[in-house]
């Protein structure tokens, strides 16, 4: 082949040149401005699959993070409506020691009653708090009130499970069966908590030594047997709390691993691309200079 | 046997010529320096016949053969048609992943990912909502957000249908427009052919009509880079023209075969358009993956979400959400405050929908980094061969200021022999016979 150069041929290995130089300065300048080494699907085909699937991965795990904050305040907050209804029945309990001895006034049984009665009030407007405007104690009935106010006392939710994710396939029931407690009152007659009260707060009112009996005797009994059941609820919500907290640990744990993965694969190395950047420009006005000086000139500006 | 006393100045008058038509060569190269697809000429110096002078020796008796001078045998173009079958060639290969790099690079820019507004950032966002539902599923709001997320998602998917629908739809229209009445193809080949015409008779009449073979040639580069050409010269000087992989040839003497029918294996631009779009091409194959995308998303959320359904349309271009937020189901049958339904849907994120996206995405992107480096080869190839070319073919104004000082200083030599010639006449016919004047 012959080595003839012509001006076109510098022209263009000039120009091709100075074009490779920009490119490069402008790929490294997207890459600083921007903080990603993949810009676009192309860059990195494998590695941008790689960045959608930890994205779904990392947006789960704050969706399942959401779950669980939402089921731990739901949780929070029914762990404080029973420790209320505890201490009422602690009260109430105290009342029903005071009136099974004899040296009680009947006036003053009648008063424990009233007492009793409003106590009991106080027990099922805990029953029926709220989160969020969800009643906490219905079942799946969140926005039915579980328990009426007044002398009726029959539950109007029902036993199903409010379940919270907390994982891939994994739930944890934050809905704590606390009808089981309280029962359908007189009405329904199943000894359970309601029932109990309205029959010691007619103990109360009747105020007979038979009543009086009844009250440190039956009704006692009863009463504590109610109470045993609500540390037990209590504790059941004690073990979801905890079971939230484990998983939340885990979320954040796994969380924080994903985010450095995300990172190491959709991060530009800034120091790394600083300095390509610097070079990358001087190899551009490297690239000007010489074609600058180069195409002007020729043997014209040396004859006369 | 004497030697023609005015032999001389014919000899001297031929050499002016000479160099002036030499001149004349150069000074059309240099006028032509930047014009694309010259070639440059030389003019090719040939001794004029001799003399034969007879018994020129006394001594021997022998003869002589006495120059006469210098005539310009003819102007050639200086080209290596083997670099032009090569540049050809690649150049429509080049054309081809040119064509595709560009195509496919719009399509990933109606994906536009990664980031944050994108169908993978509305899909991730259409299942949190579930999860919202989940955690509030009494809450109108939530309900709302879930639409409002289903819009967002189904609405994306549309657009990126319909965006892919018009790149296909124009490079179907590019396709048309060029193969068609009047488009390029025809019109470079209607060109070509009617050079094939001039060029055959001007060299019956003995001429070199190379601004004609120069404009033919670029007229076939120009045609290579729309699909395959390959140029057999046939011994009228006229150029047989083969295109992509139609069947006649498109260029034949004077006469013109198209429209023919040409497919993918044309190659070059036409090649690649006819290609992605084709019923194995990358276009159709990702219309078709992010239609299955849709039609599993319409049927996994609504098998779930049971009447009334969710999604209606199963594919991308269709697909919208169905229903109004009061009739979101966060639960099938349970009361309220049940959340089964919101929670199974929201166990779709990462599921068949997610991840066939992820795989397209993967797959649009390598398709173009495959196009692009293959692109960027081809350029460095092209860049040799068309170097080569101008190597051979292009002008160098040194060469040619170099080769102007020496036909110059030809010429003046020649002139400068003529006035000698004269002198020596002018001794002869002035000063000869008069001897004691």
């Amino acid at each position: 082949m012959s080595n003839r150069i012509t001006p076109e041929m510098i022209q263009s290995a000039t120009l091709s040149s100075i074009d490779q130089s920009l490119e490069a300065v402008q790929r490294s300048s997207e890459e600083l401005s921007s903080g990603k080494k993949i810009l676009q699907a192309s860059d990195n085909p494998v590695g941008t699959s790689n960045i959608i699937n930890l994205d779904y991965e990392i947006e789960g795990l704050s969706s399942y993070a959401n779950g669980i904050g939402n089921g731990l305040g739901w949780l929070q907050t029914a762990t404080g409506a029973m420790g209320n209804i505890g201490e009422i029945l602690q009260r109430v309990r105290e009342l029903l020691v005071e009136g099974s001895n004899g040296t009680t006034s009947e006036e003053n049984l009648r008063s424990f009653g009233v007492e009793v009665t409003h106590l009991t009030e106080a027990v099922k407007q805990d029953a029926n708090t709220q989160y969020g405007g969800q009643y906490l104690f219905a079942g799946t009935a969140t926005s039915t009130k579980p328990y009426n106010p007044g002398l009726e006392d029959e539950y109007q939710g029902n036993e199903e499970q409010v379940l919270r994710a907390i994982g891939p396939g994994s739930t944890v029931n934050v809905a704590m069966n606390l009808s089981g407690v309280l029962g359908s009152g007189p009405g329904a007659a199943d000894g359970k908590l309601l029932d109990v009260l309205r029959t010691i707060a007619g103990d109360l009112t009747e105020a007979t030594p038979e009543a009086r009996k009844r009250l440190g005797g039956v009704d006692l009994k009863n009463l504590e047997t109610n109470i045993e059941g609500l540390d037990n609820l209590q504790a059941a919500a004690g073990a979801a709390t905890d079971q939230l907290k484990t998983a939340e640990a885990r979320i954040e744990a796994v969380q924080a691993t994903l985010t450095q993965a995300l990172s190491n694969v959709q991060d530009a190395n800034i120091a790394e691309v600083s300095i390509a950047y610097s070079s990358e420009q001087a190899a551009y006005s490297a690239a000007l200079r010489v074609g600058a000086t180069i195409i002007q000139e020729s043997l014209l500006n040396f004859l006369q | 046997m004497a030697i023609p006393t005015l032999q001389g100045i014919q000899t001297a008058l031929s050499g002016l010529l000479a160099q002036q038509e030499a001149m004349d060569t150069v000074s059309n190269n240099i006028a032509n320096v930047n014009t694309q697809g010259y070639s440059r000429e030389t003019a090719v110096l040939e001794p004029t016949p001799s003399l034969q002078i007879a018994n020129l020796s006394q001594l021997t008796g022998e003869g002589a053969w006495l120059g006469t001078g210098v005539t310009v045998q003819t102007i050639s173009r200086v080209r290596n048609v083997y670099l032009d079958s090569q540049y050809r060639t690649q150049n429509s290969a080049l054309s081809a992943a040119s064509t595709a790099a560009e195509e496919l690079e719009q399509t990933q820019s109606a994906f536009n990912e990664p980031s944050s507004a994108s169908i993978a950032s509305e899909l991730s966002t259409f299942w949190t909502s579930w999860s919202e539902l989940a955690n509030d599923p009494t809450s109108e709001a939530s309900r709302e957000s879930v639409v409002a997320a289903g819009d967002q998602l189904t609405q994306t998917l549309n657009q990126v249908a319909r965006q892919l629908q018009t790149i296909a739809g124009q490079a179907e229209l590019q396709v048309s427009v060029q193969t068609g009445p009047n488009g390029e193809v025809q019109s470079y080949a209607k060109q070509i052919a009617q050079l094939n015409g001039q060029i055959k008779l001007a060299e019956e009449a003995g001429q070199k009509p190379n601004e004609m073979l120069d404009r033919r040639d670029m007229l076939l580069d120009k045609l290579s880079s729309l699909a395959n050409v390959t140029v057999t010269q046939e011994a009228d000087g006229t150029d047989t023209v083969a295109f992509g992989n139609a069947e006649k040839p498109l260029v034949e003497g004077t006469t013109v075969n198209w429209p023919q029918e040409i497919t993918e294996a044309a190659g070059g631009e036409l090649g690649t358009l006819i290609g992605l779009t084709g019923p194995t091409g990358a276009l159709t194959s990702y219309k078709e993956s992010l239609d299955n995308i849709a039609a599993t998303l319409n049927e996994s959320v609504n098998a779930l979400h049971g009447e009334p359904p969710f999604f209606s349309g199963t594919t991308a271009a269709t697909i919208k959400v169905a229903l109004k937020p009061s009739e979101v189901k966060a639960s099938g049958t349970k009361a309220q405050g049940g959340n089964e339904v919101a929670l199974a849907i929201s166990e779709l994120r990462g599921g068949a929908a997610d991840e066939a996206y992820a795989a397209l995405v993967e797959q649009v992107g390598s398709n173009l980094q495959v196009a692009k480096n293959e692109q960027a080869n081809l350029k460095t190839g092209v860049a040799a061969i068309e170097n080569q070319r101008q190597s051979v073919s292009g002008v160098s104004l040194d060469e040619e200021m170099t080769s102007l000082i020496s036909f110059q200083r030809g010429y003046e030599a020649s002139a400068r022999t003529l006035t000698a010639l004269d002198t020596m006449l002018e001794t002869l016919i002035e000063h000869t016979g008069q001897v004691g004047l």
